[in-house]
């Protein structure tokens, strides 16, 4: 079954035609939700719940676009209203976001994840999106609604400061 | 012309890193530019260890708790509406009592039901956004 006749079917309200959808991209929406909550049971409710309204939301869905586009923004909206929500001495669950590839020691990753950590929100969702979904900055105006000028400032902005933080990890070892 | 700042420079240069720009005009500027040269770098060396990494993937299965919720979400749907309009029906009768003033508050109880439906449900019930708009 394809993503189109899934989605019709779930419009005619058969809600087994739905599994199809959440099977298929709830993998890589954790991953995006992670990338802005940095906590995975978070992530993992705000992806639920997101799908959850997609279901509810599925008459609305645009055909113009992918199914994922069209829920990665139900997704976005909840996870910045977790955010948002959320208390500021909470704790973050110390599951790892990222996989290194070979060749990459688990102290450069642990270094990596504390430093996109102390990023915000927004930084830390476009370096994630970019360097690990690869989305080019076209397809990053598109999924963050902002023009491109603004993708390349802010994905230099953040890998600045991903770098600033990254050197003074590292200051700090020594 | 306006000048070109380090930062201009250093921002072109990453995009021309990524294949989204054309580096033709930068080179001599940072051939010239100490600063430059060092921030671009390290800024290089960020992309290559960013480049080396993926996200982490776990065993996930969402959807025995997403069924669940869909069919909770259903069954919630439509009784606190019923109950609603059951309460503003007995409060309209109730008005309709003739030689009976219940003074302000009385008149207040519909706008209370209404808001406590939004407090109990936590957000607007009505409103699921599609579109490509952050909310904040």
């Amino acid at each position: 079954m394809d993503d189109a006749e899934a989605i019709k079917r779930c419009q005619q309200g058969e809600r087994e035609a739905f599994r199809h959808l959440v099977e298929r991209y709830q993998k890589r929406a954790v991953a995006h939700a992670r990338a802005i909550l940095f906590s995975r049971s978070d992530a993992e409710d705000a992806v639920q719940e997101s799908f959850i309204d997609a279901f509810k939301a599925i008459g609305t869905f645009d055909t113009s676009r992918t199914f994922y586009e069209w829920f990665y923004v139900l997704l976005r909206n909840r996870c910045y209203k977790m955010t948002a929500r959320r208390r500021p001495t909470e704790s973050l669950d110390e599951a790892l976001l990222l996989t290194a590839q070979p060749g990459m020691s688990a102290e450069t990753t642990l270094g990596l994840e504390k430093a996109l950590h102390s990023l915000t929100c927004e930084e830390r969702e476009i370096v994630c999106l970019k360097y690990f979904d690869g989305l080019s900055y076209d397809e990053l105006a598109t999924h963050l609604q902002i023009p491109r000028g603004t993708v390349m400032s802010r994905l230099f902005n953040a890998r600045r400061r991903l770098q600033r933080k990254l050197s003074g990890l590292r200051e700090q070892e020594v | 012309m306006k000048e070109l700042t380090c930062e201009d420079v250093l921002m072109a240069q990453m995009a021309a890193a990524d294949g989204e720009e054309n580096e033709e005009q930068l080179g001599a500027h940072i051939a010239g530019c100490a600063n430059c040269q060092h921030e671009l770098k390290q800024l290089q060396t960020l992309d290559h260890l960013l480049a080396g990494h993926a996200f982490s993937e776990s065993n996930l299965d969402l959807w025995p708790a997403v069924e669940k919720g869909i069919a909770k979400r259903s069954a919630l749907s439509w009784r606190p509406f019923a109950l609603i309009g059951l309460l503003l029906v007995v409060h309209k009768l109730l008005e309709m009592l003739p030689a009976q003033d219940l003074g302000m508050m009385f008149k207040l109880v519909p706008l209370v039901i209404v808001a406590l439906l939004f407090v109990f449900i936590k957000e607007n019930p009505f409103r699921i956004n599609t579109e490509l708009v952050l909310e904040r």
